[in-house]
């Protein structure tokens, strides 16, 4: 008996070593995201490079992998992260840089990588993974009439009632821009122009700040990613801008009395980075590099509402339609990049708020302090 | 020779004074040894990381040794005016230095950090820096960007010169020193670290009070009830203990919400009209009904255990020696229980002040606290020497009350149980 518990020790010591030693490890969100990262990509990848992925959860931000770093220990290979965090990851040297075209398949048709991607990378280390939306959406059993752009969402007249928006400044000094009547221009260039200078922050922080201390309507500042549906289900607010797979969960997943509008949305974006000297540096690059090809992509968006960073992707998704797991719903007009979504929309500009965050995110929380 | 027939000897021949101090010594080495691992243990998960973050907050030895040349150059230029063509000339050197070993990307971060905006303008200079001419690098430099035309950013990098800096503390509490050594306040509508620090005084500060005043009467009620009710109660009171933190903030949004449970409670009595549901979550409200059900146990225990060793007798005396009930309660029971009082308050009050999840989710507009801020730099920026400095401030502070609470009950009367 001895013996026997001694013997399984060690092999499962061994084990352990040996998938360690061998697996690659993939860090992301956790939750119905990452689970769809699995199921999407995750696996199919490591069945056909015989790679074994495990994915770990973890809650965003850099200073893990830093922390890793200056330990001299560090255990992860791929990470999921936001524009912002290559930005600054790679600035620090904390990730390896890409040549793309080289490092990356082309699609199908043999448009190379960057082409085929929607949009530049913000910087050398990063490779895109989806795209998803801040878009809004309101309580069809609460609002009378049908909201449709933008400007209805800051229209308390017309559609009274309070809002639920995000407690950062980031993506709502755009929609107040957008709102306030500027157009945004081929990407949303025109209103990261108005906001890089201070009369442009401050029409924006004021626009925000006529909606929350208007009587017909108020703000709620949401923090967590479930917060919106959950807010407009509960009729605690009207409308509430939000990450549209969330939206999406609730409307198509539970049935919630919820309606999405396109208009004025923020496309913002997910990432994957490969991490200079991880454990399994090599592995993880091949793996990496098979994750983000066409077909791997648009695996993901069977199971959650965000689009695949290749344009390549939707065609594949197109022609298999309905595409959502349930066998019934049509994914491409759920897709943030979908030709019917993007008639007005900007692109979230990770270099602008690298640049300005730390600056307009205290000129905001000033703001709010005086509401 | 007197001397030495007058020592006491042991029966092995040595003095008495050596051996007894030999066996004192090994006494102290085995309590030592004892104690040891814990000593240890303190050293590397305390003593060492704290000192770590103090050296965090006021090194700025790296863009020191990053621009040497340009710091050379600017000790002669006044700060006023443009700086002239020779710092930008070393400037220039300086950079395609670090542009070669591939570390102008952590140039940027810093800068950044002192003023917002030189991400991409060094960006945009490394891309262009490659194409310049040799000489008349200012007009180069300033062609890239407007911002490099810009004197405010000079002035910028000229304050990252000295390698040991305080400015992190200064900008913690909205300050810096400005070119001519003055130490002055940000501009009105970006001081946000004063309000935070305040927010999470006044929070702490209610939350420890209500908790206070709730929990000495439960406390109490505990202590005196008969055993099978008190072991029932103090059930309900650990219960909590076993429930995650975010689930017990979850369950506030649920029932306080304007379309909570106890709003249409108070609709379906009467209370209050369906158009005028009081607000009681997304602002200081619900930040202190959830903060203090969540910090209500820490308040609880250390009053019930100073309670339970008051012996009821001494009230039944003051009583029979004349006292209403209320002074017989003023003047013996409550002194007695001011050592569980100062504990609760204290372990309270400092749980309070870190707080920040519960905040962020139940406090609407007001539920930032310095905590978030100290996060959002660890996890977002990745300023970690502000944080550290923001860290230790706050650190600073509840040792500043820990001394305050020391002179005015003493530190030796705290118990916890």
């Amino acid at each position: 008996m001895r013996k026997l518990s001694k013997l399984l020790l060690v092999l499962s010591f061994a084990l352990s070593i040996s998938s360690s030693a061998f697996a690659v490890t993939a860090v992301s969100w956790g939750g119905a995201y990452t689970e769809s990262q699995k199921l999407g990509y995750g696996d199919p990848t490591a069945k056909k490079l015989g790679i074994e992925i495990n994915w770990v959860d973890y809650s965003g931000g850099l200073s893990e992998i830093k922390a890793q770093k200056e330990a001299g220990k560090i255990t992860w290979d791929i990470i999921d992260v936001f524009a912002m965090d290559t930005i600054n990851g790679c600035d620090e040297g904390l990730f390896v840089e890409f040549d793309f075209d080289k490092d990356f398949p082309p699609a199908p048709d043999g448009t190379p990588a960057s082409k085929d991607f929607f949009a530049p990378m913000p910087s050398k280390c990063a490779v895109g993974n989806i795209l998803y939306s801040w878009n809004y959406a309101y309580n069809t059993n609460n609002v009378k009439g049908t909201p449709k752009t933008i400007k209805d969402f800051f229209n308390t007249k017309k559609f009274p009632g309070k809002r639920a928006i995000y407690k950062g400044a980031l993506t709502n000094l755009e929609i107040a821009l957008a709102a306030d009547g500027i157009k945004p221009g081929k990407g949303g260039a025109k209103i990261y122009k108005a906001l890089e200078t201070e009369k442009g922050v401050d029409r924006a922080m004021n626009k925000i700040k006529e909606l929350c201390t208007d009587p017909n309507g108020g703000c709620v500042f949401w923090s967590a990613g479930a917060q919106p549906p959950e807010l407009l289900v509960s009729g605690e607010v009207v409308m509430a801008t939000g990450w549209n797979g969330r939206f999406f969960n609730a409307e198509v997943g539970e049935g919630a009395p919820i309606k999405q509008v396109w208009d004025g949305q923020g496309l913002d974006y997910e990432y994957f980075v490969l991490v200079k000297g991880g454990p399994n540096e090599a592995d993880a690059k091949k793996a990496l590099a098979m994750m983000t090809s066409t077909e791997m992509l648009a695996g993901s968006a069977k199971y959650i509402a965000y689009a695949p960073w290749r344009k390549s992707s939707l065609k594949i998704m197109e022609a298999g339609e309905p595409w959502y797991k349930d066998g019934k719903t049509n994914m491409v007009p759920q897709m943030p990049t979908a030709k019917s979504n993007t008639k007005n929309y900007f692109l979230v500009d990770p270099i602008f708020w690298a640049d300005n965050g730390t600056e307009l995110g205290e000129k905001w929380e000033a703001m709010k302090a005086g509401l | 020779m007197s001397s030495q027939t007058q020592k006491i000897l042991t029966t092995d021949g040595t003095p008495l004074e050596v051996s007894l101090k030999k066996a004192e010594r090994k006494n102290k080495i085995k309590a030592f040894l004892l104690v040891a691992p814990l000593l240890f243990f303190l050293l590397i998960t305390y003593i060492f990381p704290i000192g770590d973050m103090l050296l965090r907050s006021v090194d700025d030895k790296m863009v020191t040794e990053m621009l040497p040349k340009t710091f050379k150059s600017m000790e002669k230029w006044d700060g006023k005016e443009l700086p002239p063509e020779e710092v930008f000339e070393s400037f220039y050197l300086d950079f395609s230095k670090l542009v070669d070993e591939k570390r102008e990307g952590k140039l940027s971060t810093q800068l950044n950090y002192t003023k917002n905006g030189f991400k991409s303008i060094i960006k945009k200079l490394r891309r262009k820096s490659k194409n310049f001419e040799e000489g008349n690098y200012k007009d180069q430099i300033m062609a890239v960007h407007k911002r490099w035309a810009d004197v405010e950013y000079w002035k910028a990098i000229k304050r990252r010169a000295p390698p040991i800096t305080y400015q992190k503390y200064l900008k913690g509490i909205d300050m810096y020193q400005n070119e001519s050594g003055n130490i002055v306040s940000v501009s009105e509508d970006r001081r946000i670290h004063r309000i935070l620090w305040l927010r999470t005084l006044e929070v702490a500060f209610f939350v420890t009070l209500l908790c206070f005043l709730m929990a000495y009467p439960i406390a109490h009620l505990l202590a005196t009830l008969p055993m099978k009710y008190s072991n029932l109660l103090m059930i309900c009171v650990l219960l909590p203990f076993w429930t995650s933190l975010l689930v017990r903030t979850a369950s506030w949004m649920i029932l306080l919400q304007q379309q909570g449970i106890v709003n249409d409670f108070f609709v379906f009595t009467g209370l209050v009209a369906d158009d005028a549901r009081p607000e009681m979550m997304y602002n200081k409200t619900g930040t202190y009904v959830a903060m203090t059900q969540i910090l209500l146990p820490f308040m609880v225990l250390p009053l019930y255990s100073v309670m339970k060793t008051i012996s009821p007798s001494l009230m039944r005396a003051g009583k029979s020696l004349g006292g209403t009930p209320f002074i017989a309660f003023w003047k013996i029971y409550f002194p007695l229980t001011i050592p569980g009082i100062g504990a609760g308050c204290l372990l309270v009050f400092i749980l309070a002040i870190g707080y920040y999840i519960t905040p962020a989710l139940v406090g609407g507009a007001s539920g930032t606290l310095i905590s978030n801020q100290i996060a959002f730099h660890m996890k977002s920026t990745l300023d970690w020497s502000f944080a550290s400095a923001m860290g230790l401030m706050l650190l600073t502070g509840v040792l500043a009350i820990y001394w305050v609470y020391n002179k005015l009950v003493g530190i030796d009367n705290i118990k916890l149980g």
